[in-house]
């Protein structure tokens, strides 16, 4: 992917930069906001990660504008610890995403996966295959090898989301968010027992796992093996 | 202390009552002056119509008599002992004074004139008299007048009353305004010494409230009910910092410890590796503890009632007990929820969903795995109500009140993790909303009621 990051904080940027480039990422940086906005209208990028607190214009302003400039960059915005207006605020604005600080490199992976373009073609699918599943997202249905699995609601938007991101790791926090709604994690395994649950309807009692636990950062609903 | 009054006597002067009561003693004057001069002119006006008048009457009287008359019945007129009230004259055609006491004959019809006496009691004396003169048939002009003194003597009268009586009212509105300024200033006075005794550190300090119930009253009562709240919370605030410091030294404490091990006894990768994780996870806990205490003085500052709307509260607590149905389940918990359908409130959802969550992870946390939840939503007189209970060990009375404060949490749950904070970010949620919350007693366990307003 191509990304560029605007954040002011230099510790946090190289932090960041260096983590995305280890992962194969190519990333531009830069250090306020009106060099961002230039940028990231010069050059096409597949995402931008923009800091919500910036020096000359802040991350909303240049959002706006953003858009404003005809870039199709899908947009993550990063904010303050605890700011439970700025999720609302920024999808309002235009935002793709948002993640409050600190955060986990791999969260900020995981978040960007979720919505580069790769995946946004996605929404404009009414069938979603992932290996033998097969989601109709009109109907609400799923099919393995032909035959119907009954889920519940909410096992229906956890499976929705998994094929939507297929063969990218997804964190609890990212579901939460969008599938639960919620703005904190509980301290219960409330995401572990329902993804348990959807993985014994989907699955086969034998063969490979299609919905892995990947250790220390979350899901993944792949057919292919060994990823 | 010269000093002292000559400040209060300038403070006083300076005083927006003082000016009220200078501007009245203008008012004042001014009414006394139209006063003055509306009457003095109806009074002069009665008069003077009086004394024409009788001047008239007069006048008929003298020219009744046959004109080779006059002269003589004029005479006897001004002879007379006392002397009438009259003056009278009969000039000639060539205006020369025939018979009378009027010198100079006026111009016919009413005028006044002024007759010079000659020097009496030592000074010249000047009388003014209204007269008023015709010619008659045998070319003679017959002339009748009355000394003015009477009127001018009024006027002098009226004039005196009513200097002295204006001046009276002017001193009488100024004095008053001085003591109301004086009443006034003082209760002002009041107000501004208890502020700066508050600005001075004393946040005890309150403002007098006299139990008249009037606007001054009133103005101390609401200051001080704002102190009141002022005070709760910087104690609140002074409160919390204490706490924060203090919960936050343990883990930072722990994170040190492991550090520190590490760099004195850990010989290999994999053990700089745990103890790093160690140390992250303890940072977690102190960013979510942050996290925690930003979010619940965001929904305190009240900010978030802009953005309050209609929420489907049965649709979404349904969708919280089938989300948490599966986890009950898996602990063995028998859960029970009975939801009346279709009840809405005016709130924010993501917050009463957070609010929520917290309770029936409260019930789930606190509780041993196999012991019942219940959740009810029903509606009431006054709007509906929400009742989650569990059977477990419960909150002794004595603690309740305490448990929806910052931090504190409960011997019996020091052991497990946990913040301290998500009851206190329920009652902080549950007070934006003017939503009644309770905790009470399950026989066994706790019974939190939440009363939303309609």
């Amino acid at each position: 992917m191509k990304i560029l990051l605007v954040e002011d904080d230099i510790d946090t940027r190289t932090y960041v930069s260096s983590g995305l480039r280890a992962k194969g990422h190519a990333v531009d940086e830069s250090g306020d906001g009106n060099e961002g906005l230039l940028r990231a209208c010069a050059h096409d990028y597949d995402v931008i990660v923009l800091d919500r607190m910036l020096p000359a214009l802040d991350g909303m302003s240049i959002l706006k504008k953003l858009r404003g400039c005809g870039t199709q960059a899908r947009v993550l915005m990063l904010t303050a610890l605890g700011d439970v207006d700025a999720r609302i605020d920024g999808m309002e604005a235009g935002a793709d995403d948002y993640l409050g600080k600190p955060f986990a490199l791999n969260e900020l992976i995981a978040r960007l996966n979720a919505i580069s373009r790769r995946s946004a073609h996605a929404n404009s699918m009414t069938l979603l295959r992932v290996g033998e599943l097969e989601l109709d997202l009109a109907m609400q249905r799923v099919h393995r090898a032909g035959k119907q699995i009954h889920l519940q609601p909410r096992e229906w938007d956890l499976l929705k989301y998994f094929a939507l991101h297929a063969d990218e790791v997804v964190t609890r926090s990212m579901l939460l968010e969008h599938v639960w709604g919620f703005q904190s994690s509980p301290h219960t395994n409330l995401v572990d027992t329902h993804v348990c649950r959807l993985r014994s309807k989907i699955e086969r009692e034998v063969g490979p796992r299609i919905l892995r636990t990947v250790r220390g950062e979350g899901y993944m609903l792949s057919v292919k093996q060994g990823h | 202390m010269p000093l002292k009054v000559n400040v209060h006597v300038g403070a006083r002067l300076r005083s927006a009552a003082f000016r009220l009561a200078v501007l009245q003693a203008l008012l004042f004057a001014l009414i006394a002056l139209t006063l003055f001069l509306v009457s003095w002119f109806a009074a002069r006006h009665y008069i003077e119509n009086q004394l024409r008048q009788t001047i008239a009457d007069e006048f008929a009287e003298v020219i009744a008599h046959p004109a080779a008359q006059r002269a003589g019945s004029i005479r006897r007129s001004l002879a007379q002992v006392p002397r009438g009230a009259y003056d009278y004259s009969l000039f000639d055609a060539h205006h020369k004074l025939i018979v009378g006491d009027i010198m100079k004959e006026p111009t016919p019809g009413w005028s006044t004139i002024e007759q010079d006496e000659g020097p009496r009691d030592g000074k010249d004396l000047v009388r003014r008299i209204l007269v008023f003169g015709a010619v008659q048939d045998d070319g003679n002009t017959v002339v009748v007048g009355r000394d003015l003194a009477s009127v001018d003597q009024l006027d002098a009268l009226l004039k005196s009353v009513f200097t002295w009586a204006g001046l009276a009212a002017v001193v009488l509105a100024l004095v008053g305004g001085m003591v109301t300024a004086g009443s006034y200033l003082r209760r002002v006075e009041a107000i501004a010494d208890a502020a700066s005794r508050i600005a001075a550190g004393d946040l005890a300090a309150r403002v007098a409230v006299t139990g008249r119930g009037d606007e001054f009253d009133r103005l101390a009562f609401s200051l001080n009910s704002m102190l009141e709240r002022i005070q709760s919370l910087v104690e609140g605030l002074r409160q919390v910092s204490n706490d924060i410091a203090h919960d936050l030294r343990t883990p930072l404490t722990h994170m040190r410890q492991r550090l520190e091990a590490a760099m004195e006894e850990a010989t290999s990768v994999e053990a700089y590796g745990k103890a790093c994780e160690r140390a992250v996870a303890d940072v977690d806990s102190v960013l979510d503890t942050f996290a925690a205490l930003l979010r619940i003085a965001k929904v305190e500052s009240r900010q978030r009632r802009e953005g309050f709307a209609d929420v489907a509260l049965s649709a979404l607590l349904e969708r919280l007990v089938d989300d948490y149905r599966p986890v009950m389940e898996d602990e063995e918990r028998p859960f029970t929820a009975a939801i009346a359908t279709g009840l809405h409130v005016h709130g924010d959802a993501l917050l009463l969903t957070q609010m929520l969550v917290n309770l029936l992870e409260n019930g789930l946390h606190h509780t041993p795995l196999g012991t019942p939840v219940s959740v009810k939503l029903d509606t009431t007189e006054h709007g509906c109500r929400l009742v989650i209970e569990d059977a477990g060990a419960g909150i002794p009375s004595e603690e309740r009140s305490r448990v929806l404060k910052r931090f504190v949490r409960l011997d019996a749950a020091r052991s497990s993790p946990g913040s301290g904070l998500g009851l206190s970010l329920v009652a902080a949620v549950a007070d934006l909303h003017g939503i009644a919350l309770a905790l009470g007693d399950a026989n066994p366990g706790l019974r939190v009621q939440l009363d939303f307003p309609s």
